[in-house]
């Protein structure tokens, strides 16, 4: 059952004044797939995580948005709408492992206590050993010696593994990891993702991968949303956006990316590293027109005054991006 | 295992310090004692003391030795438990000692014990619901407890509920053996001592609660779907006993401070009103015996509170801290 967001938006007030955050912002999940939502910092990805999850700061407010998940409608406007669901429906793998668990619990005290809301009514035994369990399917080195560990007693890459633990106890329907590897060696970077893979296949749930990563998505990734600003300017498959992006702004972060076989370059204050210039526009005041038109570099003259709507891109039903040059004229 | 070695490395280091410490803090007051301008013997027995009870008092305190020989003595003495004796009353100040100390410590401990049990849960209401009005209220109450004197609360309480209602008894700490009688006499004076410490504690725990409330992990067993009271009451507040634990052990100073005041008013039998009473009398080996234990108190209770902190969190006996 597809997993589905639409027209998400949230704003922040804040001292300077309110900050529009996401503006209308749609994404769609089949079950057992993984999008990768992409953007750079400040575009507004882990809004979309928390506002679903309903772990919003306090002086953020949710202005309209709804979202379909087991079937089931949400408004999110509503504090806690989603409040029934975590734990349950969905769960969520943090940015930063070596924070993310509380210092002073055992991780198996902190596993259980996951299972008191998934498995109600179990004792403690079993939730021991489904504990245990979990963290041998994620992989972790002797799990039954970890359990009786705290946090600092491991690594950042194991930590991580305890959350995907978590995850894979509650056995959500849609799973969120918000830049699961940044905060980890590239080295571990890989076996996390396998165990997110793993953990997608094993319970047939929805991935939302948040990342600034493009080499992430396009390794892992069935689906990919690029995000900018707030907004949602371009979605499809990841194959399909790869070989022919449909927003400028797309084609300029594949640009971005180093390939592997480009030559060095002797000086590397002389480097050839692709850069988009220019910064993102300022949340609390929306120019008219595309909210990209700044930095572009094919922008004409309808950009300025025109916002454009979603066009399909190659007549392609789930390729679309926020362009004017798609226009059909 | 590596976490057993490092627990029991832990321990080890913290009892050295001990020693060290209330070594160091007898010795300085050792000095201290004898540096004071004015010597014993003619403060105790005034101005018109006869030469020969002047030489008497100063042999019978070895004070006609050298400092060095002074101290020896003291030290040796004092490691197998001889703190000499009373000057006044000639009886070994052990004994004197031992007699008020339990008194002392049950109102120091019932009054340490009635400041968490009804301070925690204040803290742990207002930092539930932070900025509502019940937060303002107790916000109110927990000041006005802090800045309230405890000699006016004892007093006011000592009128109202011993004097006034004669619910309680007025004077004592009650006949040694009968239980029952005791409580009753430690009532009054224990909720006087722990009155302003009730306070302390709920405005400590309120703002440990909130900083801990703050942190990632927090948000983790959030998405978990664990209810804010287990986060609250449990996960942070555990983490948020810490900073308040340690404050408490330096806090222990300042509650056998106020336990002199108490124990005048309602007239307990301690080692407050001890000191208090030997000083009027100029009588300084007691009153240096009771300091020193006064500072073996107060180590030994901070050394369990790093003990106790090091059970809560195990990053401390990691030396990770």
């Amino acid at each position: 059952m597809a997993i589905s967001l639409r027209n998400l938006s949230v704003d922040y007030s804040l001292q300077q004044g309110t900050a529009h955050a996401l503006r209308g912002v749609s994404l769609e999940i089949q079950e057992g797939e993984m999008l990768g939502l992409v953007g750079e910092s400040g575009s507004g990805k882990s809004t979309v995580a928390l506002a679903l999850m309903g772990l919003l700061a306090n002086n953020a407010q949710v202005t309209s948005g709804t979202a379909t998940i087991e079937g089931k409608n949400f408004d999110l406007t509503k504090r806690n709408a989603t409040a029934a669901l975590r734990g349950r429906g969905m769960a969520m793998i943090f940015q930063d492992p070596m924070l993310s668990l509380n210092p002073v619990f055992t991780i198996g005290a902190q596993l259980c206590e996951v299972l008191r809301r998934r498995a109600p009514g179990s004792d403690r035994k079993t939730r021991v050993e489904m504990a245990q369990d979990a963290l041998a399917k994620v992989k972790l080195s002797n799990p039954a010696r970890r359990m009786n560990q705290y946090p600092h007693e491991l690594s950042g890459g194991m930590r991580q593994r305890v959350v995907i633990a978590m995850a894979l106890l509650s056995e959500p329907a849609l799973l969120i990891a918000d830049e699961p590897t940044t905060a980890l060696d590239v080295t571990v970077e890989a076996q996390i993702m396998r165990e997110i893979i793993g953990l997608r296949d094993r319970i047939g749930c929805a991935v939302l991968l948040i990342t600034h990563s493009l080499g992430l998505v396009t390794e892992y990734c069935d689906a990919i949303s690029v995000l900018y600003a707030g907004e949602k300017l371009e979605s499809g498959t990841v194959e399909e956006v790869q070989r022919q992006p449909g927003h400028p702004y797309t084609r300029m972060l594949f640009d971005c990316e180093v390939p592997i076989d480009r030559q060095r370059h002797a000086d590397a204050s002389e480097n050839r590293f692709t850069v988009i210039a220019g910064e993102l526009p300022d949340p609390r005041l929306r120019p008219p027109g595309c909210i990209f038109n700044s930095r572009c570099d094919v922008s004409f003259e309808d950009c300025t005054t025109i916002n454009p709507s979603d066009y399909p891109v190659r007549n392609d039903a789930g390729h679309s991006a926020r362009c004017l040059r798609l226009r059909t004229p | 295992m590596t976490r057993a070695r490092h627990t029991a490395a832990f321990i080890a280091g913290r009892l050295a310090s001990v020693v060290l410490t209330i070594a160091g803090a007898t010795l300085l007051l050792f000095l201290m004692v004898r540096l004071v301008p004015g010597d014993f013997a003619s403060v105790m027995l005034g101005p018109r003391a006869t030469p020969e009870l002047r030489a008497q008092i100063i042999h019978d305190m070895g004070l006609d030795r050298g400092l060095l020989e002074q101290l020896w003595l003291f030290a040796s003495r004092a490691v197998t438990g001889n703190f000499g004796e009373d000057v006044v009353s000639h009886r070994p100040i052990l004994d004197i000692l031992l007699e008020v100390i339990p008194n002392t410590l049950e109102l120091a401990f019932s009054a340490l014990a009635l400041a968490l049990l009804i301070g925690i849960p204040i803290g742990v209401i207002a930092a539930l619901k932070p900025g509502s009005w019940l937060d303002s209220g107790l916000a109110l109450l927990s000041i006005s407890f802090i800045t309230t004197p405890t000699l006016v609360v004892s007093v006011v309480l000592f009128l109202i509920f011993a004097i006034g209602l004669h619910w309680l008894p007025v004077a004592g700490a009650g006949a040694p053996g009968d239980i029952v009688d005791r409580l009753q006499h430690l009532v009054l004076p224990s909720v006087a001592l722990a009155l302003g410490w009730v306070g302390y504690i709920s405005r400590l725990i309120r703002a440990a609660l909130l900083d801990t409330l703050a942190e990632l992990h927090v948000r983790t067993l959030r998405a978990y779907g664990v209810s804010e009271y287990r986060i609250v009451g449990l996960y942070a507040l555990k983490l948020a006993l810490v900073p308040v634990v340690s404050i408490l052990g330096i806090g222990l100073g300042d509650l056998i401070g106020s336990s002199v005041v108490v124990e005048i008013i309602f007239a307990r039998p301690g080692i407050g009103s001890l000191i208090f009473n030997s000083i009027a009398q100029r009588n300084y080996p007691v009153v240096q015996t009771c300091v020193v234990f006064i500072v073996a108190f107060y180590i030994v209770a901070n050394l369990v509170v790093d003990m106790i902190n090091a059970l809560l969190d195990p990053r401390i006996a990691a030396g990770q801290g």
